[in-house]
């Protein structure tokens, strides 16, 4: 450790870091574009200038390394003048778009001229026109009047993902970013080009002129496409009170995580959102009994049907099918009631199939909790149709994969043998008509738990958004089955909340002590 | 008649040619240095010559290689700047023209004195001739043992590349030269790290320009003493000075550091054409900052021009007359510096680019009051703020200009 000052504040620093580090870690702000944590500083925007007692010219705080007694100011008459003089640069040929910019309320060249800025606009020449819809990739667009050129995109390209489907082209002041002849930028980590842009030069397809920034909420989240476990941001619009908005969810973006993704997600992750606002189960679809209606009544209905085989002690006619997208609270649930209260040994998974692995961030096994489930003590069997004995009378269903697997006709000759079959899904899909009951649930993020990823990392977060409609949460539903069922005396009582059950899961399983 | 070090015999027919150039005392140095001298004796001789570098930063050549780290495992790189980009300048193309083996014997000795065993010459891409010839001198020197392994039985051994650059004046700047020479875009990395701890193929590398390593083998023949005599005492020997412009016998001319200006104008390259009189002069190139008529009784060394706010630089002296228009050469300026930016670094790039917009627009008769305050203000927000020294060799000669002929620029506005 050794002693730094920054605008005359002490700090203690750690040996070998960057001033940008030291004042960052103070809580000190330096404005920067090029400059990103996740590459080699690059020193070409020259926004990050501080002035070192005893160095005659300005240095740049994101390559300058502390040195013991180091006097640093950020904030010196010679820093904020140079700051401007470079904003001013940087503002000089850039297109005054922001009223149809994507990043505009987001933007940090908006932001620095807010902070530092503030000049009259001294350019009086024309400016230099560029190309403004480059097609980059399959979800990107560039506007090459728009770019500070800070290079990130293209060194993500060749330093995380190692494809370098893009370069610099030109020099002086028509130097562009662009893709290299003939190349598409359609690797799977492409959205993360239009998060890294500073300003709003490199946009995605997805969320190009969908909605405007400062209008989003953003929600800390896990994505559950995959079994890394990235942390994202759920960007989502609240609504206004007078109208209906089309969609809740616009955006998911990367959160950092140092140990899991870094500051990037993939873009089966980034893409992948729609599902939360597209086709979901709001209301209970009871078939065939018309006295059912309210979610109360289906559960007490589904909550009987359980009961009376318990009491007859044919618990074997029940099959269970689940998913590795449950969260750890609700497959431990399902353990205690399912396996240890009911019994029943017909308990299957049914997941969506493996997919190819990239050695970046994606995993084969596009399920969010696989190892969670391993860890709870489930042996886990995907489920074959052949699997429903012909005993079975109560088959429980847990997501709607099945309908994505096997042929309906298939599907429908095994499931009619079945007396009473319940669904529990957030997606409406052709096996709603098929079973007795179909429960709306939530997603992932319109739930609280955790989540454990490849790696055997634990991952807890809260809800972000609400379950649409009558859905409910699947640990809730279970917390109300179980102490319904009331086989394990008051058990459920305190299982009140997705925090309840992983202090009970913490007490019964080491694994999720740490 | 002053001693000559570098061009005492281009006069000579064929001295180009390695059997021409051993008649005249060639490759005598190199067996010295590699025979009888040692890498710290040959440091000591060089630091001690006050061998300021010729490429225009003017950093001494000796302390320079005593940066190169000697203990690490890496290969160590001996790069020659042959870019000679800068405007005006036109004295390394004579050198290597007539005088390779001058040049091969400077790199021999100064890669023996470094613990080199590598050395590629990067070669500005329109001296495709030079090139040529360069390559030819290398395998002559090969031929006789004066390259390759085990030179003259030291047990030293050296591989010279020559390399040719595709025409940006950047790659004349050190580490865009090594960026280019990697085969990567000639953009100027961010220093530190120096190039003598992190720099060809991330390893040590030095980088010394035609003329500096010319100088090499007198000083190992004659000593550091005799070098110093000839120039001054902290700026050593004689500088190729190339005139240019409105002058009588424009050319190079080899004359000991602190030479007058007037005199090299005056006396030398003949005074002005035509009768008429001397407006300016730029005195090292295009970047150093312009001297009025009356302030050129200055002698022509690094310290005396620093002095005078001006440059040293690579010693391309061009002469400008009074019928000179100072706008047009402004244009040329601004227009030359914003083409040449390498585009990575914001000052640099936009700066150029808005101040050659405005002087463009003022000579097309559109000037209008403040621009001439714009150009300054603009001028000196690059000046030390970009990342490679193009930003201040533009910002420099234009601040200059404006200053000092603004009265002029003015009339243009009016």
């Amino acid at each position: 450790m050794m002693k730094i000052y920054i605008d005359d504040r002490e700090v203690n620093v750690e040996k070998g870091i960057t001033v940008f580090k030291a004042a960052e870690n103070a809580g000190i702000e330096i404005p920067h574009l090029c400059y990103h944590p996740a590459f080699p500083p690059e020193g070409t925007c020259r926004m990050c200038l501080v002035e070192i007692e005893g160095l005659p010219k300005l240095e740049l705080a994101c390559s300058t390394q502390v040195k013991d007694g180091m006097k640093v100011h950020t904030k010196s008459e010679k820093v904020v003048e140079a700051r401007k003089g470079v904003l001013e640069f940087l503002l000089a040929e850039h297109p005054l778009d922001c009223p149809i910019c994507d990043q505009a309320g987001d933007c940090k060249l908006q932001d620095y001229y807010e902070e530092y800025g503030l000049f009259d606009n001294n350019f009086s020449e024309s400016k230099d026109r560029r190309e403004k819809k480059i097609r980059l990739g399959k979800y990107l667009i560039h506007d090459n009047e728009r770019c500070v050129l800070c290079r990130r995109c293209v060194r993500f390209l060749q330093e995380v993902v190692g494809t370098g489907e893009m370069g610099v082209f030109e020099r002086g002041a028509d130097t562009e970013v662009n893709i290299l002849d003939g190349i598409q930028v359609d690797n799977n980590y492409s959205g993360n080009l239009a998060q890294l842009c500073p300003v709003g030069a490199i946009t995605d397809t997805d969320f190009r002129f969908q909605t405007r920034s400062w209008f989003l909420e953003k929600g800390e989240a896990i994505c559950p496409l995959c079994s890394r476990g990235c942390n994202i941001f759920i960007e989502y619009h609240r609504g206004f009170s007078r109208f209906d908005i089309p969609k809740r969810v616009y955006r998911i973006s990367a959160r950092e995580n140092a140990e899991i993704n870094s500051y990037w997600i993939c873009d089966i992750g980034r893409f992948g959102y729609h599902s939360l606002d597209e086709n979901r189960a709001e209301k209970i679809i009871a078939n065939n009994n018309k006295n059912i209606k309210s979610y109360e009544t289906s559960l007490a209905f589904f909550t009987e049907k359980i009961k009376q085989l318990f009491y007859k002690k044919e618990t074997s006619k029940i099959t269970l099918l689940l998913n590795s997208f449950l969260t750890n609270e609700e497959l431990f649930l399902l353990k205690k009631i399912f396996q240890d209260d009911l019994g029943i040994k017909n308990i299957f998974f049914i997941d969506p199939s493996a997919g190819e692995a990239d050695n970046i961030l994606l995993t084969s096994d596009r399920t969010p909790n696989k190892k969670g489930a391993e860890e709870l003590g489930f042996e886990i069997t995907q489920f074959e149709l052949s699997n429903l004995e012909d005993e079975t009378e109560v088959l429980i269903i847990f997501g709607s994969y099945l309908s994505e697997i096997f042929s309906l006709s298939d599907i429908r000759a095994y499931f009619d043998r079945v007396p009473d079959k319940f669904l529990f899904t957030p997606h409406m899909s052709e096996l709603d008509s098929m079973v007795g009951i179909m429960f709306p649930t939530a997603m992932t993020p319109e739930k609280g738990g955790s989540l454990t990823n490849v790696d055997g990392k634990v991952q807890k977060f809260s809800p972000v958004l609400e379950v649409p409609g009558d859905g409910k949460a699947e640990w809730k539903i279970l917390a109300g089955l179980g102490s319904k069922l009331n086989i394990n005396l008051n058990y459920y009582e305190d299982l009140l909340s997705p925090e309840e059950i992983f202090r009970q899961m913490q007490k019964e399983i080491p694994f999720f002590e740490k | 008649m002053k001693e000559k070090v570098l061009s005492e015999h281009f006069s000579i027919d064929n001295f180009f040619m390695l059997d021409v150039y051993l008649k005249h005392n060639g490759y005598q140095a190199v067996k010295k240095a590699l025979t009888e001298l040692n890498p710290e004796k040959i440091l000591k001789e060089a630091k001690a010559a006050n061998l300021r570098g010729r490429g225009g930063a003017g950093f001494p050549a000796g302390v320079k290689w005593g940066f190169v780290p000697q203990n690490g495992d890496k290969p160590k790189y001996l790069c020659v700047n042959a870019d000679e980009g800068e405007p005006g300048t036109i004295k390394d193309r004579h050198i290597m023209t007539h005088n390779p083996h001058l040049l091969l014997e400077g790199i021999i000795i100064s890669a023996f004195c470094v613990g080199i065993n590598t050395a590629y010459i990067y070669i500005r891409g329109e001296y495709e001739n030079i090139a040529l010839r360069l390559e030819t001198a290398i395998d002559e020197a090969f031929q006789k043992g004066f390259l390759g392994k085990d030179i003259l039985g030291s047990g030293f051994d050296l591989n010279i590349t020559v390399h040719r650059g595709a025409g940006a004046y950047i790659c004349g700047e050190e580490t865009a030269l090594l960026e280019s020479l990697e085969g990567k875009r000639g953009n100027p990395r961010l220093k530190p790290p120096f190039p003598a701890s992190i720099g060809l193929f991330q390893c040590p590398t030095v980088i010394n320009n035609v003329e500096t390593l010319s100088n090499i083998p007198s000083i190992i023949l004659k000593g550091a003493e005799w070098f110093c005599a000839l120039g001054l005492p902290t700026d050593g020997g004689t500088r190729i000075f190339s005139v240019s412009g409105m002058v009588k016998n424009p050319g190079i001319y080899e004359l000991p550091v602190g030479t007058s200006l007037k005199d090299l104008i005056f006396k030398y390259a003949g005074g002005i054409k035509e009768g008429k009189k001397l407006k300016a002069v730029i005195p090292g190139g295009m970047s150093s900052p312009i001297l009025k008529a009356d302030e050129i009784d200055i002698t022509m060394d690094s310290d005396a021009l620093m002095k005078a706010d001006s440059m040293l630089g690579s010693g391309a002296v061009i002469v400008l007359d009074e019928d000179t228009s100072i706008l047009e050469v402004l244009k040329i300026i601004t227009k030359f510096y914003s083409h040449e930016s390498c585009g990575q670094c914001t000052p640099c790039r936009i700066g150029n680019s808005w101040i050659k917009k405005i002087v463009t627009r003022i000579s097309r008769g559109e000037g209008k009051d403040g621009d001439i305050d714009n150009i300054i203000r603009l001028a000196l927000n690059m000046l030390e703020k970009t990342l490679c020294p193009l930003g201040d060799a533009a910002a420099m000669p234009i601040l200059s200009i404006v200053k000092k002929f603004r009265d002029e620029i003015e009339t243009s506005i009016k």
